[in-house]
């Protein structure tokens, strides 16, 4: 399971040094950006710091206290992209979300000022804010690359076309952890779109264990699920 | 046994590898249209659809959030690029599904190529 954000001390060289990369495992460092400071969560920003972009992983480096890092995998890094409105955020940002591997709303925890102890674990949102916003283009494809050098590193991917109503299709894209959750449904299923849902063959019950509700973690999707018609 | 066992395992991936390749040059041929993409933290984010990598990478421009009341700080962003592995669902414009292809290929997919 995705690990999220988590703290990241450990580094080499004099000074504020660079962050100790696990090279003997293939990563490498790709790019480095110094004069951006990092915001997690809601909090106020942190005082500047460089971002390194490895192969494996972003992780951030205060300039000034040689204890303090960060380091989130791009395993765990959902989404990023430019943020540029003054009104969402005072200066032009990039703007991630990190897959925490919790269940619930931790976007609404870590709003939660007053919870001093930063609990990293629940972290959903990072910023980084490079004191030269001209870098943010560069930084998003930087990190666009390197987010593609880390697929899954799991082994059942089931995508299921659903037909909702007359108006869109949507792919369902499914990826499970765990080698037990190695169904796949019948494509002949997909072919009767004209079946009236009640009568559906679309049984998950051949698995319960791995109901496509339960995989999705989210029960109103599952309904809307279960109310496709076939 | 464990050669067996390998070469199952070997099959499983080889046919998952069709699987995704199936979608990804499917998704390819909607590049330049309206998607909605679907997270599986429930944020669902509508753009037109820039670009999708074999692991089903998507970048999306010109974005905007459908629930905007819950996601405001996502305002701002216009162009993203979403971890194939946290999309839940892809909804697709009607006019870029050829169901007849669709179903020949998943048809053809379940009985193993």
């Amino acid at each position: 399971m995705a690990p999220g954000l988590r703290q990241f001390t450990e580094r080499t060289g004099d000074g504020a040094g660079e962050p100790l990369l696990d090279i003997e495992n293939g990563e490498d460092l790709m790019y480095v950006q110094p004069g951006v400071s990092i915001v997690i969560g809601n909090r106020s920003p942190e005082s500047e710091g460089t971002v390194y972009i490895s192969t494996k992983k972003v992780v951030w480096l205060s300039d000034v206290d040689r204890t303090k890092g960060y380091s989130v995998d791009f395993l765990s890094l959902s989404l990023h992209a430019v943020s540029r409105d003054p009104e969402a955020y005072s200066s032009p940002c990039i703007y991630t979300q990190i897959e925490t591997g919790e269940d619930g709303d931790e976007s609404e925890d870590s709003d939660s000022e007053c919870n001093h102890a930063l609990d990293l674990l629940k972290v959903t949102e990072m910023r980084l804010v490079p004191s030269d916003p001209g870098q943010l283009d560069t930084l998003f494809q930087i990190l666009c690359e390197c987010a593609e050098l880390n697929p899954e590193p799991i082994k059942v991917l089931a995508i299921i076309l659903h037909y909702i109503d007359t108006d869109s299709y949507v792919f369902d894209n499914v990826y499970s952890d765990n080698e037990e959750h190695n169904w796949i449904f019948s494509a002949d299923q997909l072919v009767d779109e004209t079946a009236e849902g009640e009568d559906s063959e679309w049984n998950f019950s051949q698995n319960p264990s791995s109901s496509i509700g339960h995989s999705n973690g989210d029960h109103d999707l599952a309904r809307t699920v279960l109310e496709v018609g076939w | 046994m464990y050669i067996a066992a390998e070469q199952s395992q070997k099959d499983i991936h080889n046919a998952e590898r069709l699987e995704i390749m199936l979608f990804f040059s499917y998704f390819k041929d909607l590049v330049g249209k309206e998607v909605t993409v679907e997270l599986k933290n429930d944020l669902a984010i509508r753009g037109t659809l820039h670009s999708v990598d074999q692991y089903l990478n998507i970048k999306l421009e010109n974005t905007r959030v459908v629930d905007q009341d819950k996601y405001p700080h996502m305002l701002s962003v216009r162009n993203c690029f979403i971890r194939g592995s946290v999309v839940r669902y892809v909804q697709l414009p009607p006019e870029g599904v050829d169901v007849d292809l669709l179903h020949d290929a998943t048809r053809r997919e379940a009985r193993g190529g």
